[in-house]
């Protein structure tokens, strides 16, 4: 009776542990790797969603790599809708499995939508139990969609080959979390990855002419108001301390010559000050970076060229931060420099009679420089490979 | 005849972990959210400043069972304010148990349908938690209390993985602090001190605890536990989500989905909400066979396992009566909660005390055999 009776019990523990009515089976989802949303007429919206072609993978047999590559791995579907719920029932009527957004790890918004603003977008995102807060948003030159048609050379997907890039650190990363943080913050400024690239890539061929261009996409509250430039958005990333994996190419005019800095790790701190009603700050950046290129005709063994490359990668530094502080406060007046936080954080009294007045303020603020870059290592050789023998001391 | 009811014996360690899962348990997975609304980004001190209440509901609750070693508050509270009002009040407090014990079951289904289960009915999710309570209830305090001891080591595992997000937290969310005064975190405090004064529990289960003396030690320890968590977990809260803290209504799930290491090491909430729903399983466990023991007590009954299921029912009934959908705010719940577990037992014991006094006064005078009687009443 007793064996019977717990027999029993696991019987329905076995049943209920399927998850009762939620169970879902993997083969009758349909996975979206990335989405787009882009502006359509009047106050409608088009949401292209990439999804994930499960048979491609495998393959039928063992044939190996032949047929498969050719096959793709995604297709992508859209549909008009007033918002992305809207749009999203539209999508899957074209569907005959479930969408699933639980691994969507890009979201791509059109230039235009991006002016409309894209608060109600983001908090579909974020209340939907499906997507996941790490997913990165991006910004795109033109309609999104078209994006997402990118074949990638590398990697499975658009999809992935912007998340990878996210990784890179060439340009801002901004997860969901972060864009929240940043509307959230005291500035209500939000900066996005801004991409730009050519014609629609479709030969490997063709993908090798237009790079990718990163930039970046500048948001007051949710509405975009303009773009930097690559250059200016390095700046900024010194500005935002944030990781920077791109190296830098200075002008060496006393070895007639370039070299490459590559900057392994930094620290950037605002130093916020009021004195008589002057509202400045003091950017001072620590950093330390490898020569990666030697096309001068300077030892780098020599603390003297040292000195020189780290001279010159400071003026370089200093000048992108400049850049992009002109177009941030002169021409957008936007503060994604997170100033208006140092402030908040430094004269908690001073900012709470000044937060109204902020942007009257931010375009006045003066920002000086305090960069000091340390070159650590010359790389793996002494000699510039274009002049040998200037590290022999013989002579 | 109270002590016929429950042969089970539990250790004050045991007891402490217990009362430990049943406040961090149903608090651990909102508490930022609670406290953030009010306290922003001092939130962190909320939790230290409700814990006095939890340390405060201990001492009480202990003096209470040194005056009346072996009872339950069910049974000495006609003994301290006489027959009638004290079954009063013990009914008050029975029906208060109910309520409250419907309402973390209801919790606990929102939680589940909110972020796991959205097509599943919440009867099937409800009654499959019942059920399981029933069985741990039914086979006594001993069994809760070693659960409890095994799942409290559980319990404690996803804290092991905070330090997964080090790289998305940000110190600086931290500051400015106290830019507004001490106020916004006091008025964070309010909700959890509700939670706090749960350690009133502390009532049923200190009669069958083998090493009381120690009770008082546990107590606090339990409190201490929790006030330690949860200042923990909000800090890892603001340091990651900053001022949106409170915009997530379990934003410790979100935190947990949110970790990606090296793209593999991925959706950890599911491991959050496993070792979440072992928690849950030990708080309404410990609800339930408080309400179970005191009805019978109540009831003078000389066996509680014929309730067991009865009450079971009446508690699911009451969870689908509670509040019509999550955002139904229980407004009352932190005064109800400390008036029924922390302000009237505290008067309790003040009556207890003035009456031990007029007792030793009268003592005095007639130099009687009272202590006889007083003694014949802690046997009781």
């Amino acid at each position: 009776m007793r064996t019977w009776g717990s027999v029993l019990i696991l019987v329905v523990c076995a049943l209920l542990l399927g998850g009762c009515w939620d169970r879902t089976e993997i083969n009758d989802l349909a996975i979206i790797t990335a989405a787009a949303v882009d502006k359509a007429e009047e106050s409608e919206i088009v949401l292209s969603i990439q999804v994930f072609i499960p048979r491609a993978v495998g393959g039928p047999g063992l044939g190996g790599p032949t047929g498969s590559s050719e096959r793709a791995l995604t297709t992508i579907l859209s549909a008009k809708g007033e918002n992305i719920a809207d749009a999203m029932s539209k999508v899957q009527s074209k569907l005959p499995r479930k969408i699933f957004w639980g691994h969507c790890k890009v979201y791509l918004f059109g230039e235009a939508v991006a002016k409309d603003g894209i608060a109600g977008h983001i908090d579909f995102l974020v209340r939907h139990p499906e997507p996941r807060n790490r997913a990165y948003l991006y910004v795109s030159k033109g309609k999104a969609g078209e994006h997402l048609g990118n074949n990638s050379l590398l990697e499975r997907s658009t999809a992935e080959a912007l998340r990878e890039l996210a990784s890179l650190h060439l340009g801002m990363a901004v997860t969901l979390i972060d864009f929240r943080n940043m509307l959230n913050g005291e500035s209500r400024a939000v900066v996005l990855p801004y991409i730009e690239a050519g014609s629609k890539l479709e030969k490997p061929a063709q993908i090798q002419e237009n790079t990718l261009l990163l930039g970046s996409a500048i948001f007051r509250k949710d509405k975009m108001i303009g773009v930097l430039s690559t250059k200016a958005t390095r700046g900024l990333l010194w500005l935002r301390d944030e990781i920077i994996r791109a190296s830098i190419s200075v002008q060496i005019p006393a070895g007639q010559g370039r070299v490459s800095v590559m900057p392994i790790r930094g620290k950037t701190k605002l130093i916020p000050a009021i004195e008589d009603g002057k509202w400045s700050i003091l950017v001072k950046i620590e950093a330390e970076g490898d020569i990666v290129e030697n096309g001068t005709k300077l030892d780098m063994m020599e603390m003297s060229s040292n000195a020189l490359v780290q001279k010159a990668v400071e003026d370089d530094v200093r000048s992108r931060i400049e850049l992009a502080l002109y177009h941030l406060q002169k021409e957008l007046n936007a503060d994604v420099t997170n100033f208006a936080a140092a402030f908040h954080r430094k004269y908690p009294q001073k900012w709470h009679e000044a937060k109204q007045n902020w942007d009257k303020i931010y375009p006045q603020i003066e920002v000086s420089t305090q960069i000091h870059i340390t070159v650590r290592r010359p790389g793996l050789v002494t000699d510039s490979v274009g002049h040998p023998g200037s590290h022999d001391k013989r002579k | 005849m109270g002590r016929l009811l429950e042969q089970g014996k539990i250790s004050s360690s045991q007891m402490s972990k217990m009362l430990f899962l049943v406040i961090v348990a149903s608090t651990v997975i909102s508490v930022p959210s609670l406290t953030g609304k009010y306290a922003q980004n001092d939130l962190w001190l909320s939790p230290i400043l409700a814990s006095l209440i939890g340390f405060l509901t201990v001492f009480i609750v202990f003096s209470l069972n040194r005056l009346y070693p072996q009872q339950t508050v069910i049974q000495y509270s006609p003994d301290i304010i006489g027959k009638v009002p004290g079954k009063i009040f013990g009914l008050l407090l029975l029906f208060f148990y109910l309520h409250i014990t419907g309402l973390i079951v209801r919790n606990y289904a929102e939680f589940i349908m909110g972020n796991f289960l959205p097509q599943t009915p919440i009867s099937i999710v409800i009654f499959t938690m019942i059920a399981v309570c029933v069985y741990g209830v039914k086979a006594g305090i001993e069994t809760i209390g070693r659960t409890a001891q095994v799942f409290f080591f559980f319990f404690l595992f996803p804290l092991i993985l905070m330090p997964f997000l080090l790289r998305d937290m940000h110190l600086d969310f931290v500051f400015p602090m106290f830019e507004h005064g001490l106020l916004p975190a006091l008025k964070g405090a309010i909700i959890p001190q509700a939670y706090f004064s749960e350690m009133f529990l502390m009532s049923f289960l200190l009669p069958y605890v083998t090493d009381p003396e120690k009770g008082m030690r546990a107590g606090m320890l339990a409190t201490l536990g929790v006030a330690v968590v949860l200042t923990g977990v909000n800090i890892f809260i603001l340091l990651v989500f900053g001022r949106q803290s409170s915009d997530y209504l379990y934003p410790v799930m979100a935190a947990f989905r949110y970790i990606s290491i090296a793209d593999f090491i991925e959706n950890l909430d599911s491991v959050v909400m496993t070792v979440w729903i072992l928690g849950m399983y030990v708080k309404i466990s410990v609800f339930y066979y408080a309400t179970v023991l005191g009805t019978s007590q109540w009831l003078e009954l000389s066996d509680y396992r014929p309730i067991v299921i009865p009450i079971g029912m009446l508690i699911a009934a009451i969870s689908f009566w509670s509040m019509p959908n999550i955002n139904a705010p229980v407004i009352s719940f932190p005064f109800y909660s400390p008036l029924m577990q922390t302000i009237c037992p505290l008067l309790l014991l003040g009556v207890a005390y003035l009456r031990k006094k007029g007792k030793r006064q009268s003592q005095a005078q007639t130099a009687a055999a009272s202590g006889s009687v007083h003694s014949e009443k802690q046997e009781g």
